[in-house]
């Protein structure tokens, strides 16, 4: 591996405080380096160019048994947007749900060197790392689901928190999974007869347990084992005017679980969390709300969920929203329900301008992530393909960096939606650094990654360099240029080796699955026969074909972290 | 069943690799097959790469990298078997599930132009009416006692005839039994119960709770009937499929009426005039009864790991089988790419076929077509493909001596684990298929060519 | 009109790639151009010269240009595709996916036209004089987008999935069809002077299939309206009487099927719910 010197880039690097400042980056093994004292090493001149630390992803549906379903069932998203095989990358297909080496061509072309799927099904563990070891140039990893697990529910509803946390490392392990997901706490088990949650303290039916036990429980559990990032949360009644509600209740009832600055639970792709109204008729925006809260707290984080009009693919673990949708838009649906655990539903859904509804869902997304003041708390994602897909992400950028370019959206969306949207009073603009934390420095934070999203010495030698001169452009009015600049890095690096130049792949690399191994303290907690028993009456697999084997992993990374229990 | 396989699969195989030479079947060494295979894919124009479903899906990932190298087209069983299948949810989608979900919660059992007794016989015990579940209990005891209860009754019929006969006295008329008008009461409580619906009686049909007779060929129209009806709309005829109205209205009220209700549905369908339509009228009528209650559909496949074909091509191409990599890239036409009908219009000049039996299985057309053209074959046994080969390399056997990972039918991944010594002599599928990419790379670099 | 003569120079044996074979493609070029034309032979990069001899004389605007293709190009696929000007006369039997998404122009086949003829059409014509294959001006797989203007003439008989998921436009088949004419229909016309194997508008929520010769059974998801002594197809009128039903009940259809009454006696007991 060459020796490598990025040299008189301006740099943002936000986890160290450096506000683009002309500095060079030295990479020696793999990693960020102090200097580089030897004499054959390979220059990149970044000059009038932007070096910020590789992009970080936390919440993207690459990968999996439903997001495959989605593919298979989707012929007519692929077949005019085709990737042809080169010397140096393998053929594909594209749109909204991209093939496996078409997924990790597409987000190292941006920059990005890191990606976590949120929603792995634990017993389909093995089918999500397979296609996990399929996709090229980024690092990943994948969250179990487990806020409807029976052997999550089960001790929670007797209070038995040691013992669901003895479970979730265990599940954490064999499935090879990097954190607690929750969808619809409550909901997904209610929905296996073909029910729903109507809040976070509805009971969930035949197990005596509300979804607000369980975000409390899982909370808890997440804190005992000292995972990285906190509990990861797809709100109860997603998708339903009035729903700001229940993102505040959810964010409300593990506030006093915090015990210092840092955050305890991440609500994702709040977009979709923070509808106001009573019906779609009256429905409008509550962002205002959303962020108000998040802006006096400290114990919450969360991504926009960013529409982008236009045809995509709806794909989530959240069985009755997903219902609901197809009801709404008659398109094909595809259910699939998980036994003991979870499920899942796929719906494609087109995003239109002229629509009430759907724009006053695109202004949404840009309030929350304008009204809430400090980046550290909003990230930047569509939860791809949901909201959108990720290709879209320098339309994003340049929402976020200009107001023009939101203004000139603005005209064309439907006229109601517009009167009732916060935008045309917000004046506010992202900056290169609130932009480096939104899309790399601050989901890295979140994540617990501690050798992504920075650039200092130790770091893995993930990096973007993208081709805007901030001298020279000023992206409040030359948002095109930082589109295109975003779109296509000039430079990605990934681990070291310089793998896309100027949009292209110059070289395939495979990346790392991370995944978390929590150590029991103590050893009486380790899965316990009964469990063993419980499971051949609950599963149709047996227990020893449940496991994913580690080799299984291409490239396996454990972060091991010392359970208090 | 699956202990046949597993005892008898040492008989019968090829030791080692055979070769064309002069007209005959001979034994060469790996490294001439393998070379000899590369030669025969890299030259092809339009070669195809055919079975896959009766491997491992490592296998199958080395497979489409193949498929890829030498722009050829790829395709699985799916095509001769469950394809309408996976068209109808590209059209309509579907509601599924895995199976612990039906063993756990499901009140109510469709069988349609299915027959697990025979073809999937651990699938009662195991998933559905014969199995313990969280909220539901078996309904063997169910079976038990109303099989005990008919035999009784018959047993009473005998004794009163005997009795008859030995005492002089007139045997009452048997009672003239009325025509089934109208569903058994069964059918409507609110324990495990199974209707099989089929075009004759089969060995699931005896143990069902009610068995329809439907006619050949209607299942389509079956369907759209119901789909009306748990509207509560009216059909203007007397009969569909050749069941009168009354009886699809009372079956109407049982699929309304249950908890969580399944339909299973077998190749039957896939077979029958409208092929493709059928299932989609199947995935409709489960789809439309969510609005009432939990409905799920599945499919009873055949072919160990004919679901792992379809998620590993869907995965790395985009598309679940019939992919064409010939100009560069994945497209998928199924009518156009898929084996069977480019086959039958003589299209390709070269195959490689992978676990699987074509000679045997497809349509006369297509196997002529195929026998014509040079032939690789990687398989664990003798066939009649094998016959007519110009290569064949013998492989070790998945899920016995090689591990790997399967999908089962309800889309659960499951380890191969491996339980006898893989053969020296014969490497795994995947090995062999490496094999030859690297083969085919290097005649490909040597000789400067590109296939596009 | 200015006329380029193809007609391959040896049977085809794989699959064949012609979508270069368009007036829009082939205007402004000369012979020399036109033969270095790029199309696809199975896997491997061919130029049209290398596999059509070639004639004739192209011209700069397409829409004054007439492609003639003689010969056996039963196996050469997309001719015609995403065409919007100018004329194409195919002699024999067309392939697969003849006009394929095309604007506009004109289409001819002396024989039998393949599979996907005419699919995802946006306007223009194309005429069959013999008979074609499955799913003539359908949808790609998965989607709903069919045809959705134009027209498309089959002087013979069509296979099944005639128009599938078609929104607007005209079909005309003189013969008959298989299975499913009008699958899933959402909008347009379509006009079957023979028989229909069955399942004609399975689906249908709007537009309106004619069959004026033998249909064995109606689906049952349809719903006799009325009797109507003719029906007009594309601005000319057909002479019934015919049976108006309206479906498919399945989808909440409104779609209108009607069929010729003294072909189809079995039909006759339908006349008792008017």
């Amino acid at each position: 591996m060459a020796n490598l010197l990025i040299k008189n880039g301006f740099v943002y690097d936000p986890l160290n405080g450096i506000n683009g400042e002309k500095m060079d980056i030295a990479i020696k093994n793999g990693k960020i380096v102090d200097k580089l004292d030897v004499k054959r090493k390979k220059t990149i001149d970044a000059s009038g160019m932007i070096v910020m630390p590789g992009g970080v992803d936390l919440h993207s549906h690459i990968a999996g048994p439903k997001v495959n379903s989605g593919r298979m069932f989707r012929p007519e998203d692929h077949f005019k947007d085709v990737e042809p095989k080169t010397e140096k990358t393998r053929s594909g297909v594209g749109r909204s749900i991209p093939s496996t080496f078409t997924t990790g061509y597409r987000y190292a072309r941006m920059g990005y060197t890191t990606v976590m799927d949120p929603a792995m099904p634990p017993l389909m563990a093995r089918h999500e790392h397979e296609e996990l070891n399929d996709t090229p140039m980024i690092d990943k990893g994948a969250y179990p689901l487990l806020s409807d697990c029976w052997f999550v529910l089960e001790p929670l509803q007797k209070g038995l928190i040691e013992k669901c946390a003895a479970y979730v490392a265990w599940t954490m392990e064999a499935t090879r999974g990097y954190a607690i997901k929750l969808v619809n706490p409550g909901g997904l088990e209610a929905w296996g007869f073909g029910g729903n949650v109507r809040d976070i303290d509805d009971t969930v039916p035949h197990f005596n347990i509300t979804p607000r036990e369980i975000i409390q429980g899982l909370c808890k559990v997440n804190q005992l084992l000292h995972m990285p990032h906190t509990i990861h949360v797809h709100t109860n009644n997603l998708g339903k005017p009035g729903n700001f509600q229940t993102c505040l209740e959810t964010m409300k009832c593990v506030e006093n679980l915090a015990n210092n600055d840092k955050p305890v639970i991440h609500v994702t792709h709040c977009q979709f969390s923070s509808f106001k109204g009573s019906d779609w008729r009256t429905f409008e925006s509550g962002a205002e709300e959303i962020a108000k809260y998040v802006n006096t707290r400290s114990h919450v984080t969360t991504d926009m969920g960013q529409v982008v009009f236009g045809d995509t693919t709806t794909m989530t673990a959240d069985g009755p929203f997903q219902y609901i949708l197809y009801q709404l838009s008659h398109n094909k649906w595809i259910n699939s329900d998980v036994e003991t655990e979870t499920s899942a539903g796929i719906v494609p859904f087109r995003y239109k301008r002229s629509s009430f509804v759907h724009a006053v869902q695109w202004s949404i997304g840009l309030e929350l992530a304008l009204l809430i003041k400090d980046p550290w708390k909003i990230f930047m994602t569509t939860d791809h393909p949901n909201a959108a897909p990720f290709i879209f992400y320098p339309k994003i950028i340049s929402w976020l960096m200009s107001r023009a370019a939101r203004e000139k959206l603005m005209k064309k969306v439907n006229r109601r939606a517009l009167h009732k949207s916060l935008l045309p009073t917000i004046d506010r603009e992202y900056t290169f650094a609130e932009l480096a934390i939104a899309t790399r420095a601050g989901q890295a934070r979140s994540l617990g990654l501690k050798q992504k999203g920075h650039l200092d010495v130790g770091a893995d030698a993930d990096i973007a360099v993208y081709n805007i001169n901030q001298e020279q452009v000023d992206p409040s009015k030359q948002y095109k240029l930082i589109r295109r600049a975003f779109k296509n890095a000039a430079y990605t690096i990934k681990d070291g080796e310089v793998v896309v130049k100027d949009g292209e792949i110059v070289k395939s690399v495979e990346g790392k699955t991370f995944w978390v191994k929590p150590e029991l303290s103590n050893p009486i907690m380790e899965i316990s026969p009964r469990l063993k028993e419980a499971f051949e009456d609950y599963y149709t697999v047996q227990y020893e074909n449940y496991v994913v084997p580690e080799h299984h992993l291409a490239i396996s990374h454990p972060i091991t972290v010392k359970a208090e229990v | 069943m699956g202990e046949s396989k597993f005892l008898g699969y040492s008989l019968h195989r090829p030791q080692k690799p055979l070769i064309r030479k002069n007209g005959e079947l001979v034994e060469a060494s790996l490294n001439e097959a393998v070379k000899k295979s590369a030669e025969i894919l890299a030259e092809a124009s339009y070669p195809i790469l055919y079975g896959w479903s009766n491997t491992s899906c490592e296998a199958i990932r080395v497979g489409v990298e193949l498929a890829e190298e030498v722009g050829g087209v790829i395709d699985n069983t799916s095509t001769v078997c469950h394809g309408p299948s996976v068209l109808s949810i590209q059209d309509v989608g579907f509601s599924t599930c895995t199976l612990g979900q039906i063993r756990h919660r499901a009140d109510l059992v469709l069988y349609w132009a299915s027959n697990p007794w025979s073809a999937h016989p651990r699938h009662l015990e195991r998933y559905t009416n014969f199995t313990e579940g969280r909220f539901r209990s078996s309904a063997w005891n169910k079976y038990l006692d109303s099989l005990g209860a008919y035999r009784s009754e018959r047993r009473m019929q005998r004794a009163a005839k005997l009795a008859g006969e030995i005492h002089g006295l007139p045997v009452a008329a048997p009672s003239v039994e009325e025509p089934v008008q109208r569903l058994p009461h069964a059918l409507f409580e609110k324990e495990r119960k199974m209707i099989v619906v089929d075009v004759r009686r089969t060995r699931t049909a005896d143990i069902a709770d009610y068995f329809l007779e439907v006619e050949p060929n209607k299942d389509y129209e079956i369907f759209q009937a119901l789909r009306t009806l748990i509207r509560d709309e009216e059909l203007e005829v007397d009969s569909v499929g050749g069941v009168p109205v009354e009886i699809l209205e009372d079956l109407t009220d049982v699929l309304v009426g249950c908890e969580f209700g399944v339909l299973f549905f077998g190749v039957g369908l896939t077979m029958s005039e409208g092929k493709l339509r059928n299932i989609e009228a199947g995935i409709s009528l489960v789809r439309d009864l969510n609005q009432f209650t939990k409905f799920i559909i599945m499919p009873m496949r055949g072919h160990y790991n004919v679901t792992g074909a379809n998620i590993v091509s869907t995965w790395q191409t985009g598309y679940p089988y019939a992919v064409d990599f010939s100009h560069g890239y994945p497209r998928y036409n199924p009518g156009e790419t898929s084996v069977v009908d480019l086959l039958s219009r003589d299209e390709s000049d070269a195959a490689l076929i992978v676990a699987s039996d074509p000679v045997a299985h497809f349509p006369k057309e297509a196997a002529k077509n195929l026998i014509k053209h040079p032939l690789i074959v990687i398989d664990t046994g003798t066939s009649a493909t094998t016959v007519f080969a110009d290569v064949v390399l013998p492989t070790a056997v998945s899920g016995i001596e090689v591990e790997g990972t399967a999908y089962r039918m309800d889309r659960v991944p499951l380890p191969l684990k491996k339980v006898v010594r893989q053969p020296k002599a014969c490497p795994s599928d995947e090995q062999i298929l490496r094999r030859i990419i690297r083969e085919v790379r290097r005649l490909k670099k040597k000789g400067g060519r590109s296939n596009g | 009109m200015a006329v380029v003569s193809l007609r391959p120079k040896y049977l085809f044996k794989v699959p064949v790639e012609a979508q270069c074979i368009t007036p829009d493609v082939f205007a402004n070029k000369n012979l020399d151009e036109i033969a270095k034309l790029q199309l696809w032979e199975g896997n491997k990069q061919r130029t049209l010269g290398e596999l059509f001899e070639i004639e004739g004389e192209a011209t700069d605007k397409p829409e004054d240009l007439c492609i003639h293709v003689h010969g056996d190009v039963r196996k050469v696929t997309r001719i015609g595709a995403d065409m919007s000007a100018g004329e194409i006369m195919i002699y024999r039997d067309a392939g697969v996916h003849l006009g394929e998404e095309m604007k506009n122009g004109k289409i001819t086949v002396g024989g039998n036209a393949d599979s996907w003829l005419g699919a995802m059409m946006h306007g223009g014509t194309i005429e069959v004089k013999g008979n074609t294959g499955d799913y003539v001006g359908a949808a790609y797989r998965g989607s709903v987008k069919g045809m959705r203007g134009g027209t498309i003439i089959i002087h013979g008989n069509a296979g099944n999935e005639l128009g599938c998921f078609m929104r607007k436009g005209l079909i005309k088949v003189y013969g008959g069809t298989a299975q499913f004419a009008g699958m899933h229909m959402k909008n347009g016309t379509i006009l079957i002077v023979g028989d229909s194997e069955g399942r004609a508008g399975a689906e249908m929520t709007g537009g309106k299939i004619v069959v004026s010769g033998k249909i064995e059974e109606i689906l049952p998801t349809f719903t006799i309206d009325s009797v109507k002594a003719k029906v007009k197809v594309n601005g000319d009128e057909v002479a019934g009487p015919f049976y108006l039903f309206v479906g498919d009940k399945a989808e909440n259809g409104e779609g209108k099927l009607y069929v010729a009454q003294s072909p189809n006696p079995r039909l006759k007991f339908y006349e008792q719910y008017l």
